[in-house]
């Protein structure tokens, strides 16, 4: 089966000044994105990221390599039509309510005029913005926004949908909605390609990530297998006294083990907030 | 290969453009009042360049008219006739500006220079007779220039007329603008008259009488009162010249 | 999209309302009317009002609505959709172009409406002092009306095609304002290039210059086909309209072929 996006040899410099200087934003990048997962594109700022989502969404021409988008050269309309896009901190017409907004991008995005209104309906119900979509756009929250923008970019039913920073600037309980969203976007069978700096969510929501540095990928892989310390074991004990420990150190150290620490565990502050903070402000 | 296609096709649409608006200029151009790069330059920073542009013509020509009257009062003839040749190419539909403009340059102008070089018992008189036809001669230029754009040009070609016989003493050109007037469509009652009495003081009496008594046949006696007065003087013409009776006009019924 | 977002700004309403205020403040200024004759002086307001703020609204809007799809980064939401860069382009331009039109309607129906107002008024005076009245054409108003819309649309597309390659909103603006003063005063080439010349070189440079720049003086002709209608040949206005559509289309297609190199 084909990649949802294949990138080969794909290198990109931008011209600087009248010397004919080149910034080199991506350098000979190859990756295979498979179909039906959640993949995160990671990086530092300026490490070529949104350069590379540019070239694959046809925005920007790359100086030399070759993308594909599930089997279609990347600048065409068959593989445009087959791709959902929200770019970061989206920005609308704020006159249009959320339901015209998403009905003209179904428009643009060649919905068929029969499947209009059910398509308009299935987005806005998967965003959660199906009360809210009668409002003025200019009304909206953050967390509101990103919301429609997820609507606008999965309407048309693609294949293949790429988030540009969808969580930015949203609360930890928009945040963790529109995981829930992206999640339901891969049960469904799409292709969701995330481009994120919160960490800890592209580590809860992707199956695989890619981690990019000055126009280079340096890592590639599922999740579990590039943050598994295959040399490292950590074990929860419950009811573990000074006497117990000491004799547990003792047989491990028989093995050849080394205890390294023995720490509390800890929650992360975003479990602690979800816990205490009941349902979304932005209803 | 597609996309050069599509910049050829870009080219050729633009020069299919261009060759068909140097048609469709042609074909206007008639329609719009004509102003050349010479009546624009001296006044192009004045405002006057939004009248050029395509609006406003008629209001700017106006303000210029209106700017020129301070000039006027100053005496400042370079920018007075500046002004006053602005406004006559920003409107040359409009026979006010030619009228004034050409009765400022041959009558009023010779008298500023004449003052302006120290007065008239500074000025030798062979030099004030010069400069009163040198403008006069100024004066009928914008004259012709307005009979031939404007829309007044009957009443253009008397204006030059008498400029031409005042101030440049020359009675036959006098005649000769009297003569394009009376042949307008509709001329003043005068117009005629003026012709054939310039044309005989030019020393052609008989040339003025013949066709004086054309002019009366075709034209004037048609009139509601067969203009009497025309043929008193056409009578007047034939004893002067001994025409023989059966050459002259017949009496008419009317006729004292 | 383009024709929503355009009216509801207000730049729109301000010059409707000075095109406007000037077309019905003709009529206070008539002191200053040195003989044209009335109801060119009233015609020659309203001529004036759409040529220059039309060409403000055509020149400043156009650029306006397209570095805001940039700036605002819609475009990036937009170009990834299975839209062309030229469908892109095609619709702003309809948007502005359809902007136009509402504004030439508006003004042109003010200004029939205060000639025919004050025609009215003269032709009662005229039948008074036993003088002909003064008349307008309402017919050639409106092939007016058309002519200046075609002109405007064709600076539109120059001032997207401009647009298309600028990269600041100013840069564009300058430019096309430019462009407009230099197309209205285009005809002065071409007449030149009409009367016979040595220099092949000098000759060549206006060829050129007079296919490039479209002549906007053409469109000009309110006076002849509003007060002296029947002095303009259908077939002249016809020429006129399709130089215009022609440099209309060309202009679209250049911006699209330049449009279609930038990076968003």
């Amino acid at each position: 089966m084909t990649s949802a996006i294949s990138v080969r040899h794909v290198t990109k410099d931008f011209k600087m000044g009248l010397r004919g200087l080149k910034l080199r934003a991506v350098d000979d990048l190859s990756l295979e994105i498979p179909r039906g997962q959640v993949f995160g594109l990671l990086g530092p700022n300026g490490c070529g990221k949104s350069t590379t989502l540019k070239i694959v969404l046809g925005l920007v021409s790359g100086t030399s390599g070759e993308i594909t988008i599930l089997g279609f050269p990347s600048a065409t309309a068959e593989a445009r039509r087959r791709t959902g896009f929200l770019p970061e901190a989206p920005y609308f017409h704020k006159f249009l309510s959320g339901r015209e907004l998403v009905r003209y991008c179904a428009q643009l995005s060649g919905v068929s005029a029969i499947k209009m209104d059910s398509a308009v309906e299935a987005a806005l119900e998967l965003a959660a913005m199906t009360e809210a979509a009668s409002r003025p756009i200019g009304t909206y929250s953050k967390g509101m926004l990103q919301r429609i923008g997820l609507a606008q970019a999965i309407v048309h039913d693609p294949e293949l949908v790429i988030l540009d920073e969808p969580t930015a600037g949203v609360d930890p309980v928009g945040a963790a909605a529109i995981g829930r969203m992206i999640r339901t976007m891969r049960d469904q069978g799409k292709t969701v390609v995330l481009c994120s700096h919160l960490l800890g969510q592209v580590e809860q929501v992707c199956d695989r990530v890619a981690i990019m540095d000055r126009g280079r990928l340096v890592l590639e892989g599922r999740v579990d297998e590039v943050l598994a310390q295959r040399d490292r074991h950590l074990l929860t004990i419950e009811g573990l006294t000074p006497e117990a420990r000491l004799a547990a150190e003792s047989a491990l150290a028989a093995h050849g083990a080394r205890v390294l620490s023995v720490t509390h565990p800890r929650r992360s502050l975003e479990e602690l907030f979800r816990e205490l903070v009941t349902g979304s402000r932005d209803a | 290969m597609r996309l050069r296609a599509t910049w050829i096709t870009c080219l050729a649409l633009l020069l299919a453009a261009g060759a068909l608006s140097e048609r469709s200029w042609l074909s206007v151009r008639s329609c719009i009042p004509e102003i050349g790069p010479k009546q624009i330059e001296p006044t192009i920073g004045q405002g006057v360049l939004l009248g050029i542009l395509g609006g406003f013509r008629t209001v700017i020509a106006d303000m210029t008219w209106i700017r020129s009257y301070v000039l006027w009062e100053r005496k400042d003839r370079p920018g007075c006739e500046t002004l006053m040749r602005t406004a006559c190419a920003l409107d040359p539909h409009a026979r006010y500006f030619w009228e004034n403009t050409g009765y400022a340059l041959g009558y009023d102008m010779a008298h500023w220079e004449i003052r302006r070089r120290g007065g008239y018992a500074k000025v030798p008189k062979e030099i004030q007779d010069h400069l009163f036809k040198s403008y006069a001669r100024k004066g009928l230029e914008v004259l012709d220039e307005g009979v031939r754009l404007s829309k007044g040009r009957a009443a253009l070609l008397v204006f030059a007329g008498q400029l031409a016989e005042m101030k440049l003493g020359d009675k036959q050109r006098a005649a000769d603008y009297y003569r394009q007037a009376a042949n307008t469509d509709s001329p003043p009652w005068y117009a005629a008259r003026f012709c054939a009495r310039n044309e005989w003081d030019a020393g052609h009496p008989m040339e003025a009488y013949v066709w004086f008594k054309t002019y009366w046949l075709d034209r004037l006696s048609k009139d509601s009162d067969h203009a009497p007065d025309d043929l008193e003087l056409i009578r007047d013409m034939e004893t002067h010249l001994k025409i023989n009776l059966l050459s002259r006009i017949p009496r008419q019924a009317w006729e004292k | 999209m383009t024709f929503l977002e355009a009216v509801r700004q207000k730049f729109f309403a301000f010059l409707i309302v000075l095109g406007a205020a000037m077309v019905v403040s003709s009529v206070a200024f008539r002191f200053l009317d040195f003989g044209h004759g009335e109801l060119k002086f009233i015609a020659d307001f309203g001529f004036g009002g759409m040529f220059l703020f039309g060409s403000i609204l055509a020149v400043v809007m156009t650029a306006q609505l397209f570095f805001a799809e940039m700036d605002n980064r819609t475009a990036l939401t937009l170009l990834a959709k299975p839209l062309s860069r030229a469908e892109f382009l095609i619709g702003k331009f309809l948007g502005v172009w359809m902007i136009l039109g509402l504004f030439v309607i508006i003004l042109s129906a003010l200004l029939g409406l205060v000639l025919w107002g004050r025609a009215q008024e003269l032709s009662l005076l005229a039948e008074q002092s036993g003088r002909v009245a003064p008349d307008f054409s309402i017919r050639g108003l409106g092939i007016f009306a058309v002519l200046q819309w075609l002109r405007l649309s064709v600076v539109a597309a120059i001032v997207l095609a401009i647009a298309a390659a600028a990269r600041t909103f100013l840069f564009a603006v300058i430019l096309g304002a430019l462009t407009v003063v230099a197309g209205q005063l285009q005809w002065i080439a071409q007449d030149v290039l009409l009367k016979p010349t040595e220099s092949v070189l000098y000759k060549s440079i206006l060829w050129l210059t007079s296919r490039m720049l479209p002549n906007l003086q053409q469109f000009n002709i309110g006076d002849a086909l509003v007060l002296d209608s029947g002095t303009v040949a259908a077939a002249s206005v016809g020429w006129v309209i399709l130089s215009g559509l022609l440099y209309t289309s060309a202009y679209l297609l250049l911006g699209a072929l330049v449009f279609r190199r930038r990076e968003i």
